[in-house]
């Protein structure tokens, strides 16, 4: 089983090198792909000097951009499954080898659930966490404890389809998607850190941009795609 | 608000959705940038179904009427969205720019170029 961690990093210098350690410590067997999207930290200089796989980006061009290529270099590769990492030090790879047999074992797309470990909605965040894990339930019937989890795995199939797509982001709307699609979705009890250093991109604006954005998408264009 | 306003908007707000939708399903507009025409609909809707909403910031402006209050709301809404929309397009055409750039440095560093420069 070929595993591909695409790691999407903006301006990461903090902790960039870190992840990539844990990572490699903990995962010897999973190969990884650095995102740098047209960063103008040290993250390019980070990925030269130690080395690691990486493909930069000219241009700033957003999450879903940089995850599509790397869904695409997945596919140029062959790999089995990607899974998606933050650069910034919240994902466990302890989590990644769970995931993969899940993929082996025929899952589409497996979920790290924060809330299946036990953690409860915390403050804003689990609010619209709550609300879109509400919106997929009963637009799909799926239950997806924690769709705002930003550690997913995918398989063979949906590394074509994202490879390929138009409009498709890693986020909780394409999982409301491909749960009604069919897709087989699973999930499993992860824990996750506090992000390790560098600064969130979600500021008032972008929470509102990404909540009407995915609000929108499961509620409505879902039905028309 | 005259009832053939009322209407008028409803149908308007109707066609907006049907192109939007019909522009997402055949993949010519993003989720992203459709969010704004929804929202229109949605509100020209409600400003159809219940005029009070109109009527009562027309009137706390001082309008004429309702329907100059909604053909100026429209209209400012519309500059704002054209302004950044024209925000939007230098953006990309400086990334247009900077994607150029790189290719040509990217190509000049192959050194396929180089040979009419070699003595």
């Amino acid at each position: 089983m070929n595993v591909l961690a695409v790691i999407p990093a903006y301006n990461e210098e903090a902790c960039l090198e870190d992840t990539v350690a844990h990572l490699k410590d903990a995962c010897p067997d999973v190969d990884l792909l650095v995102i740098n999207d047209g960063s103008r930290d040290r993250t390019e200089d980070i990925c030269r000097s130690n080395g690691y796989p990486h493909l930069t980006m000219p241009v700033n061009c957003g999450l879903a951009c940089g995850f599509q290529t790397g869904m695409r270099y997945a596919l140029e590769h062959g790999y089995d499954a990607v899974v998606q990492f933050d650069a910034d030090g919240q994902h466990l790879p302890e989590y990644i080898p769970a995931m993969a047999s899940h993929i082996a074992q025929g899952a589409d797309i497996v979920i790290a659930s924060r809330v299946l470990a036990g953690e409860g909605p915390v403050g804003a965040r689990g609010i619209g966490s709550a609300l879109i894990s509400w919106l997929i339930k009963i637009t799909t019937g799926t239950r997806i404890t924690d769709p705002t989890s930003g550690m997913r795995m995918f398989g063979r199939d949906l590394i074509g389809i994202y490879a390929a797509s138009f409009d498709l982001a890693p986020e909780p709307d394409a999982v409301a998607l491909f749960a009604r699609k069919g897709r087989r979705i699973v999930e499993i009890p992860a824990r996750m850190r506090e992000r390790q250093g560098g600064t969130s991109y979600f500021d008032m604006a972008n929470i509102i941009r990404y909540m009407s954005r995915t609000c929108l998408s499961i509620l409505l264009f879902q039905w028309f795609r | 608000m005259s009832g053939a306003l009322r209407i008028l908007l409803i149908i308007g707000a109707a066609v907006t959705f049907l192109i939007v939708v019909g522009r997402v399903r055949k993949e010519m507009i993003q989720i992203e940038d459709s969010v704004f025409w929804i929202v229109l609909a949605a509100v020209l809707v409600l400003c159809a179904v219940f005029p009070g909403i109109p009527t009562f910031f027309s009137n706390l402006l001082g309008f004429m009427s309702a329907s100059n209050f909604v053909f100026l709301a429209v209209i400012a809404i519309l500059l704002v969205k054209e302004f950044s929309n024209s925000a939007e397009i230098s953006k990309l055409k400086h990334k247009v720019d900077l994607l150029a750039q790189s290719i040509a440095l990217h190509e000049e560093t192959t050194g396929d170029l180089r040979v009419g420069q070699r003595d």
